[in-house]
């Protein structure tokens, strides 16, 4: 599963980061809260396939369905 | 003199606390990567400090042009041993994401034997929310001091000059920690950043439940676009009728100066200079300070509030269709009062191609020097009448259509040639959404009034100079007697043929002609052109003249089509070669701008002749 496929308040943990992203666009991620064993929750999702927000710690992000699909997770129980 | 910087993540609300610190009103936004250069300024409390503001950076490992920029300043600087001191500003509501640069900085403080303090910043955020942060344990744990403080009341503020006199004092011991270690691919940092902002930081969530009530609308996918549209729309009505009582007070101001002084001068060429050619001319951009005053106080709220970032992210697909992306909605914005902090704006953009695209839509956009221009023909043309009890005006609406007739020839002009360009190098789009806050009235108000300065001192040499030079052209060889045969009538009747298939008389053809110089001269051209007596109405006087002056519907349609679209400004041209590097994209867009809008406004003027106009 992906976190662009996660539904709104759901929560997940990131197991892994696509290795066809950009290296340094994968460390930026990775540096924004979005690495390996980080809690992410989804806020918002809003539709007509616009960026949807998740939360990490006490920061919101953007993101689009290129980088939101490509962080794989698991989601909580 | 002692140099001292400051660094720190996007939001942490470093450029608050420089204007605290400093007194100088750098602009503060609350909008990742609004500062794109660096300022610097002296401190309130010691003379012998110099402050260095630096744009926000998430880490030393740059993506883009104007994180490149900053770390490349940072590092220079410390090389070079012109620090004495870094202050790292970390957002305390969020420590873990600030902590990780600031691990990072000082690491390569230690290197250069560079003393640092953190300042935790937004405790007043903590307070409201009885949470507090563990400054001392903390500090300890990464040996260097951490001051809590609030920039936005200045709680702390003192504590934090204690910090920096202590540190300065003592300067640290070189570290014999490897530096490549701690810079690029720490996946480590960020889980040491991570696991102190969990030991010393604020327990629990603060403003994710309210941020996010609100975004529900924001975001909305209808709502969102909805409440968009709105804001858009009281912008720009707003430039009309907040905007109105201060013109009207400027143009009263005018008339009674030279009511004063023309009297005092002897009767033939100095009255004449000084009624039409100086009050005249300068009066007729002065009256449009207020509009451009009232145009940056709103977009400054929306910066400051958090509502620039939501709007990006509402514009993001919208945006992605004309090959652009939600990131350009910022710099295309800022080219709405200028187009020169537009250009800036977009070293933000990470990708090239989206950046590219995005340097050609912004000199598209309706900027304040166009303005003057465009307000100058909606109130020669269309009546000052409001429907539906007042809430809708002609004339704003009317400056609303010519300002989105602007924005989409920029729209389509990005979507043709992205079709063209080549993919590879687009990254993906990720943007931090900061909490919803208050705007700081001051410094808001005090960009407003250094932007309105700004226009008034550059925009107003040039007119000056231009409306001297036109107006003497027009008043010899024959003393004012005839235009036509003066010397600036012969230059006008030369030019003629280029400007009457679009219905336009020489005079009009050598107002567009001093306009490449800038756009805002048009009207100060014109105004010398005809002569406005210097008692009484300037702008409206003007206006009227226009309206009489045989010039029809469809040549003043022409005209606005020839203003929203070609490239006349030379500042825009010259900034463009320095963030491009070459002469290239500026050359370009010069030449197929002036060549689209000439054809547009042909065919506008055609069509409106067509349709009765």
């Amino acid at each position: 599963m992906t976190l662009w496929q996660l539904s709104a308040g759901q929560r997940a943990t990131v197991t892994a980061l696509d290795t066809q992203l950009d290296s340094r666009y994968r460390q930026r991620i990775a540096e924004l809260g979005f690495s390996v064993g980080a809690s992410v929750r989804c806020m918002l999702r809003p539709g007509l396939g616009a960026p949807r927000q998740y939360a990490i710690n006490n920061s919101v992000y953007s993101l689009d369905q290129q980088v939101a699909a490509a962080i794989t997770c698991e989601p909580a129980a | 003199m002692k140099q001292l910087a400051l660094i720190g993540s996007p939001n942490s609300g470093k450029s608050l606390l420089f204007n605290r610190l400093t007194g100088l009103n750098q602009k503060v936004a609350n909008f990742p990567g609004i500062t794109v250069d660096m300022a610097s300024g002296q401190s309130h409390s010691h003379s012998d400090w110099r402050f260095i503001d630096f744009p926000g950076v998430y880490s030393l490992t740059a993506l883009s042009g104007e994180e490149q920029a900053a770390i490349n300043g940072f590092t220079q600087l410390l090389e070079r041993g012109e620090l004495d001191l870094v202050v790292a500003i970390v957002d305390a509501t969020r420590l873990d994401k600030g902590l990780g640069f600031a691990l990072q900085a000082l690491a390569l403080c230690q290197r250069y034997q560079v003393a640092m303090v953190v300042a935790a910043n937004m405790v007043d955020v903590l307070d409201r929310h009885q949470l507090s942060i563990d400054c001392i344990g903390l500090g300890t744990a990464i040996g260097v001091p951490v001051v809590s403080l609030s920039a936005r009341n200045g709680h702390g503020i003192t504590d934090l000059a204690d910090a920096i006199e202590a540190a300065l004092s003592s300067p640290p011991a070189p570290s014999a920690q490897p530096i490549a270690d701690l810079i690029g691919g720490d996946a480590q940092g960020h889980w040491r950043a991570q696991q102190l902002a969990e030991q010393y930081g604020p327990k629990g969530d603060l403003l994710i439940v309210s941020q996010t009530r609100i975004d529900r609308v924001f975001l909305h996918s209808w709502l969102g676009g909805a409440a968009f549209f709105a804001i858009m729309y009281v912008m720009f009505q707003s430039i009309f009728t907040w905007a109105a009582p201060a013109m009207d007070a400027v143009e009263s101001a005018i008339g009674w100066l030279a009511s004063q002084v023309t009297p005092l001068l002897p009767a033939g060429f100095a009255q004449d200079f000084v009624s039409d050619a100086l009050f005249g001319g300068i009066g007729a951009f002065l009256v449009f300070v207020p509009q451009i005053f009232v145009l940056t106080v709103v977009v400054g709220i929306l910066e400051d509030s958090g509502y620039l970032a939501r709007a990006a992210v509402i514009c993001h697909r919208p945006l992605r269709l004309f090959g652009l992306t939600g990131k350009s909605f910022i710099p295309m914005l800022s080219g709405v009062a200028c187009a020169i902090p537009g250009i800036y704006a977009a070293r933000t953009i990470e990708s090239p191609l989206r950046r590219r695209l995005t340097y050609m839509a912004v000199p598209l956009m309706p900027c304040s020097a166009r303005l003057p221009v465009y307000a100058l023909l909606i109130a020669a043309f269309i009546p000052a009448q409001s429907a539906f009890g007042g809430l809708v005006g002609w004339q704003g609406l009317a400056m609303f259509a010519i300002y989105m007739f602007g924005i989409i020839i920029a729209l389509l002009v990005t979507a043709l040639v992205s079709q063209r360009s080549d993919k590879q190098d687009d990254l993906p789009f990720v943007l931090e959404m900061p909490p919803y806050r208050l705007p700081s009235w001051r410094p808001l108000l005090r960009g407003a009034w250094e932007r309105s300065a700004l226009f008034i001192t550059k925009a107003g040499q040039v007119i000056f100079t231009v409306t001297v030079v036109i107006w003497l052209l027009g008043y010899f060889p024959n003393y004012g007697s005839s235009l036509a045969d003066s010397w600036l009538g012969q230059i006008g009747h030369f030019i003629e043929p280029l400007f009457a298939p679009l219905g336009l008389d020489w005079k009009y053809g050598v107002a567009l002609i001093t306009a490449f110089l800038a756009r805002e001269v048009f009207v100060g051209t014109l105004a010398a052109l005809y002569g406005i007596a210097a008692q009484g109405d300037e702008f409206v006087g003007l206006a009227e003249r226009v309206a009489n002056s045989g010039l029809s519907l469809g040549s003043g349609v022409a005209l606005l089509v020839l203003f929203a679209i070609a490239l006349q400004c030379v500042s825009t041209l010259a900034v463009l070669r320095r963030e491009t590097g070459s002469w290239s994209l500026p050359a370009k867009l010069f030449v197929s701008y002036g060549l689209l809008a000439y054809a547009l406004a042909w065919l506008a003027y055609q069509l409106t002749t067509v349709l009765g106009g």
